[in-house]
């Protein structure tokens, strides 16, 4: 799994390649910590690289959206493949987070 | 039945995925297939791997079953403590955020993307068994 992370004036972008499982989240864990020390308040996932995501990866979507609900935030995620989608569908969680099809409109959502 | 047999430890997972992908390759499933095997089976051996043995050390067996009909059937076998995944209560997937829980969305997830699941507890193992159908 790769994570890139970038700002855009105030919206901060986690563009997360690869496989999302029980052995990877750690990674990702770690550089939320990391934002959430921060005071951001505008969080992208955009998931176009995302091949594979476990209930290990909805664990941490599922923190961070409660984290980013806890201090007022916005967080959605963009551009998810279908058999990520069918995880996100079939759990629920796309009732939770906002998903979007294109990174420009998930950045409007933002604004 | 083809067996492989790892330490029920994280490090395994990748390998013993790779395994089971391999083998459900053969059988001529499709790509969006072989990505809800693959997804089945992380969350059963996760299961193995975080609750069946606590405090020791122990190994997981994973069985791919050869049958004449289009199937797949995945056994994950350990000697943990005896613990039937079935046995947990779906979580409620229309909650809301504040009200959402993590606890049980694995199991949850095995039952809604394998086509057959069934746990027997044999000889002190633990056996869970998931088929997939290939059409």
């Amino acid at each position: 799994m790769e994570i890139a992370v970038t700002n855009e004036t105030d919206i901060s972008i986690f563009a997360i390649k690869g496989r999302l499982d029980a052995v990877t989240v750690p990674e990702l864990e770690q550089q939320l910590n990391q934002w959430f020390e921060g005071t951001g308040k505008k969080l992208i996932f955009d998931l176009e690289g995302l091949d594979y995501i476990s209930s290990a990866g909805l664990r941490t979507f599922l923190s961070t959206a409660k984290k980013m609900k806890a201090r007022d935030g916005k967080l959605c995620m963009t551009r998810l493949r279908d058999n990520v989608k069918d995880v996100f569908t079939i759990s629920g969680f796309i009732a939770l987070i906002p998903a979007f099809d294109t990174l420009g409109a998930a950045q409007d959502s933002m604004r | 039945m083809l067996i492989k047999k790892m330490p029920a430890r994280m490090e395994s997972l990748h390998e013993l995925l790779t395994f089971i992908r391999n083998e459900a390759k053969k059988r001529g499933f499709s790509e969006s297939l072989l990505q809800r095997i693959e997804l089945v089976a992380e969350e059963a051996l996760v299961n193995v791997f975080v609750h069946g043995y606590t405090h020791k050390d122990g190994e997981v067996e994973v069985g791919c079953l050869i049958s004449d009909d289009p199937a797949l059937t995945i056994e994950i076998r350990d000697k943990g403590v005896s613990f039937d995944p079935l046995s947990l209560a779906d979580p409620d997937v229309q909650a809301d955020l504040a009200d959402r829980k993590i606890g049980g969305m694995g199991v949850f997830l095995i039952r809604k993307m394998a086509d057959r699941v069934a746990y027997r507890r044999e000889g002190g193992n633990n056996i869970f068994s998931m088929t997939f159908l290939n059409r």
